[in-house]
C-alpha cells in the first residue's frame, strides 16, 4: 500500500455567493521515494489539496466535505486538530511558494529550525542547534554558523527558500508537499532549489509531492503526473507517458503552451493560448468542464451533457476525456480516408 | 530611503537589503528592526525634540523634589502668593509653597497616573484583542459587538461613576477609573492586527511544521504587534493625562495636600483673578507633555511603521 493515499477527496468552501468546489474527487497515491506532480493552472485546486491532506485549510469557510486521506494507514481527515499538530512537520511538512513571506521576520533563521526540530523531537538546546547547523549545511547555505543567527530579511529569496527547505526537513519526514517552491524564485535560482530537492528527496528517502503550474518543473523533477482542471483530475500518468503521449487536450493545450528551444519549424513561432477561462466553481457545469474549451468537443457531443469518468485507457493512464488524443487520431484517420 | 524599508508589522520587506545578496562575504553592518527605527526616528527633528522634552520633564519632576530646598507640603503664608524671584523661580502657591517644586510633586503624580492607566489599558486591550482576532468565528463576533455596546458609554462619565464606587481617590482608584472605559480602541487596534497577521504566510508554515496555537500566539504574532502596541502608548497617554486633570480640576481625583496638575489648576482656578500664575503652570505643564506625546507617537509610527508615511 502507498504511504499516502487520497481517495475522492472533496473539499468545499462555504461562501457567500455560494458553494466552491475547489477539489471535487481527487484520487492519487504517493510512494516513498517517489514523486508525484500536480499540475495545473491557478484556482484548480491543487493548493486547496495540499493544504486538504494536511490539515491546513481554513476552517471556515473551507470544509473537506467527502473523502480518505490515508496516511500510512491512518485516516488524517477525521485526526483531531491535535493529532494533526504531530503528524504536521514530523511526518508530513510542507514548503510554500513564496519564501519571502514564509519566515516570521522576527524570529532568526535559526530559532525557527530550532522550533521546529525541539517541537517534535526530544533534545537539548544544544543538539538542537547542531542539527540546524546541520541542516543549513544540508540545504547549501554557506556559512551556516553565522546564518544561523540572522533574520530572514539578511537572506536572499533563493537562501530563504533553502531555510525554508531546511525547517521542513529538519524531522526527517517522510512526505514533503512542495507547493510551488519555485514559482517566487528567478529562473536561476529556480533549477538549483529543484536540484536540492531532488537530492533531499533521494537521500531522505521521503515521499515527494510536487505542486507547480509549470511543466518544465513537471519534466524535471516528477515521476508520475496528476492533472488538474477545474477541481478535477482530468489526466494521470507516469511523466514519461504523459509528455510523450498526452490524450486529454488540456494537457495538449498545456504543452502546446510551453516554449520550446531546439524547435524546428522556427523561433517566430507563437505560444499557442488556450482560449477562454475555467469554469466558475460555484455552480460548475454538469458537462465535462473543460467542453466550453475543448478544441474538440461540439454540443452534440455527450460531454456537452455527461461528465465523462476518468478512465484508464492505457494501463497506468487516466484521462478524463471523450476526445483523448488516440482515439481522436482514429476518427481523423476514418475521415481522411 | 536610504535604509531597507521595515517594521514589525511589515511581514515583506519590499527591499532586501543590498548585502544579504553576498552570502559568504566579509562582515556586514548588522542592524536589526530596532535599530533601523532608531534611526528613522531621529532623523525625524519635532519628534526628536518633543522626545528630549519629555525626558527632560521626567528627570525634573522626578528629581527635583529631592533636591529642593523646599518641602512640598510645607505652608509658610507669609511666603504666599509670591511672583517668581530667585528664591521661587515659578513664585509661590495660596500656602506659600515652592510652586516650582509644586510642579514636579504634581508632574509625577499626573505622569504616573498617565502610565500606569495606560499599561493597564494595554494590558486589557491586549488580552481582549489577540483573544478576539486569534479565535476569530463567532467568538470574534460576539467580543465585538459587546466592545460596541461598550464604546456607546461615554467616557469620563463612566470614569467618574467607577470613583463614585471605588470611594476615596488615590493613585490605584484613578489609575482604575481611567483605565476602565479606555481600553476599547487598544483591543480593536490589536485585533485588527492579529487578523492581519493571522493571515501571513509564515503563520501558515508554523502552523505547517505542528507549531501548537499558544505557541503561535505568544510567539509569532505577538511580537509583531509589538510596533504598533509601543505607539499605542504614546497615543493613549495624552487622554489619560488630560483625563486625570480633569478628574481632580473637577474635584473627584487627586484631592489636596497632595498634588497633581489637575488638582493644582483647580487651587489656581478659585483665584485666577488675582494670582493667574496658580492655573497658567499646571496648564502648560499638560499641554507640553500632551505636544511631546503626540509628536512622539507620531515619530514612532513614521519610525516603526514606514509605510503610512504621508510624504
Amino acid at each position: 500500500m502507498a504511504a499516502l493515499e487520497v481517495r475522492d477527496l472533496q473539499t468545499h468552501f462555504f461562501t457567500r455567493e455560494g458553494v466552491v468546489r475547489a477539489v471535487d474527487g481527487v484520487s492519487f497515491s504517493v510512494d516513498r521515494g517517489q514523486t508525484l506532480g500536480i499540475v495545473g493552472e491557478s484556482g484548480c485546486g491543487k493548493s486547496v489539496t495540499a493544504l486538504s491532506i494536511m490539515g491546513l485549510i481554513p476552517k471556515p469557510p473551507a470544509k473537506i466535505v467527502g473523502g480518505e486521506v490515508q496516511w500510512e494507514g491512518r485516516e488524517l481527515t477525521t485526526l483531531s486538530e491535535r493529532q494533526l499538530e504531530d503528524v504536521r512537520g514530523h511526518e508530513i511538512a510542507m514548503i510554500f511558494q513564496d519564501p519571502m513571506t514564509s519566515l516570521n521576520p522576527t524570529l532568526t533563521i535559526g530559532t525557527q529550525i530550532k522550533e521546529t526540530l525541539r517541537r517534535h523531537l526530544d533534545i537539548s538546546k544544544d543538539a538542537a542547534r547542531k542539527r540546524a547547523i546541520e541542516l543549513l549545511d544540508e540545504v547549501g547555505i554557506p556559512k551556516p554558523e553565522s546564518r544561523l543567527d540572522d533574520y530572514p530579511h539578511r537572506l536572499s529569496g533563493g537562501m530563504r527558500q533553502r531555510a525554508m527547505i531546511a525547517i521542513a526537513i529538519s524531522c526527517n519526514p517522510e512526505l514533503l508537499i512542495a507547493d510551488e517552491p519555485t514559482t517566487a524564485l528567478d529562473v536561476t535560482v529556480q533549477a538549483q532549489v529543484l536540484d536540492l530537492l531532488e537530492e533531499l528527496q533521494a537521500s531522505h528517502e521521503m515521499a515527494m509531492i510536487l505542486i507547480t503550474h509549470d511543466m518544465g518543473v513537471i519534466a524535471e523533477s516528477a515521476d508520475d503526473v496528476v492533472v488538474m482542471y477545474a477541481g478535477q483530475i482530468v489526466e494521470q500518468a507516469p511523466v514519461q507517458e504523459l509528455f510523450d503521449h498526452p490524450e486529454h487536450p488540456y494537457t495538449e493545450a498545456l504543452l502546446g503552451a510551453l516554449p520550446q528551444i531546439d524547435d524546428a519549424s522556427g523561433r517566430n513561432q507563437r505560444l499557442t493560448a488556450i482560449r477562454g477561462r475555467p469554469p466558475d466553481l460555484i455552480d460548475p457545469p454538469k458537462a465535462c468542464r473543460f467542453a466550453a474549451r475543448c478544441p474538440h468537443a461540439s454540443s452534440g457531443d455527450s460531454c456537452a451533457t455527461h461528465m465523462p469518468e476518468l478512465r484508464e485507457i492505457r494501463p497506468g493512464h487516466f484521462v478524463r476525456s471523450q476526445h483523448p488524443a488516440s482515439e481522436r487520431a482514429g476518427k481523423r484517420v476514418e475521415v481522411t480516408a | 530611503m536610504a535604509t531597507p524599508a521595515r517594521s514589525a508589522a511589515e511581514h515583506a520587506p519590499l527591499v532586501v537589503s543590498p548585502t544579504a545578496e553576498t552570502m559568504a562575504g566579509a562582515p556586514i553592518r548588522q542592524r536589526n528592526l530596532w535599530q533601523d527605527a532608531w534611526f528613522r526616528y531621529i532623523r525625524n527633528r519635532a519628534a526628536v525634540a518633543a522626545g528630549v522634552v519629555f525626558l527632560i520633564v521626567l528627570a525634573y519632576c522626578l528629581i527635583f523634589p529631592l533636591v529642593s530646598p523646599y518641602d512640598p507640603y510645607d505652608v509658610e503664608f507669609s511666603d504666599a502668593r509670591q511672583n517668581p524671584s530667585l528664591a521661587h523661580p515659578l513664585g509661590t502657591d495660596a500656602f506659600g509653597r515652592d510652586l516650582l517644586t509644586r510642579t514636579a510633586l504634581g508632574g509625577r503624580v499626573s505622569i504616573g497616573i498617565g502610565f500606569a492607566a495606560t499599561l493597564v489599558i494595554l494590558a486589557i486591550g491586549v488580552a481582549y484583542g489577540s483573544i478576539s482576532g486569534f479565535i476569530g468565528g463567532h467568538l470574534d463576533n460576539a467580543m465585538m459587538r459587546a466592545l460596541d455596546a461598550l464604546y456607546g458609554l461615554p467616557y469620563l462619565p463612566f470614569a467618574i461613576i467607577t470613583l463614585a464606587i471605588l470611594g476615596n481617590a488615590g493613585f490605584w482608584t484613578m489609575v482604575i477609573a481611567l483605565s476602565i472605559a479606555s481600553w476599547l480602541t487598544t483591543a480593536r487596534i490589536v485585533r485588527g492586527q492579529m487578523i492581519t497577521l493571522k493571515e501571513n504566510d509564515y503563520i501558515r508554515a508554523a502552523r505547517s511544521v505542528g507549531a501548537r496555537w499558544h505557541r503561535i500566539l505568544l510567539r509569532h504574532l505577538l511580537p509583531n504587534t509589538l510596533g504598533v502596541l509601543v505607539i499605542a502608548v504614546f497615543l493613549e497617554l495624552p487622554g489619560v493625562i488630560l483625563g486625570e486633570a480633569f478628574l481632580s480640576f473637577i474635584g473627584l481625583g487627586i484631592s489636596p495636600p497632595e498634588a497633581s496638575w489637575g488638582s493644582m489648576a483647580q487651587e489656581g482656578y478659585k483665584n485666577y483673578r488675582v494670582f493667574p500664575l496658580l492655573i497658567v503652570i499646571p496648564s502648560v505643564a499638560i499641554a507640553t507633555l500632551i505636544l511631546c506625546a503626540n509628536f512622539i507617537a507620531d515619530g514612532l509610527r513614521d519610525a516603526l511603521d514606514p509605510r503610512t508615511r504621508e510624504t
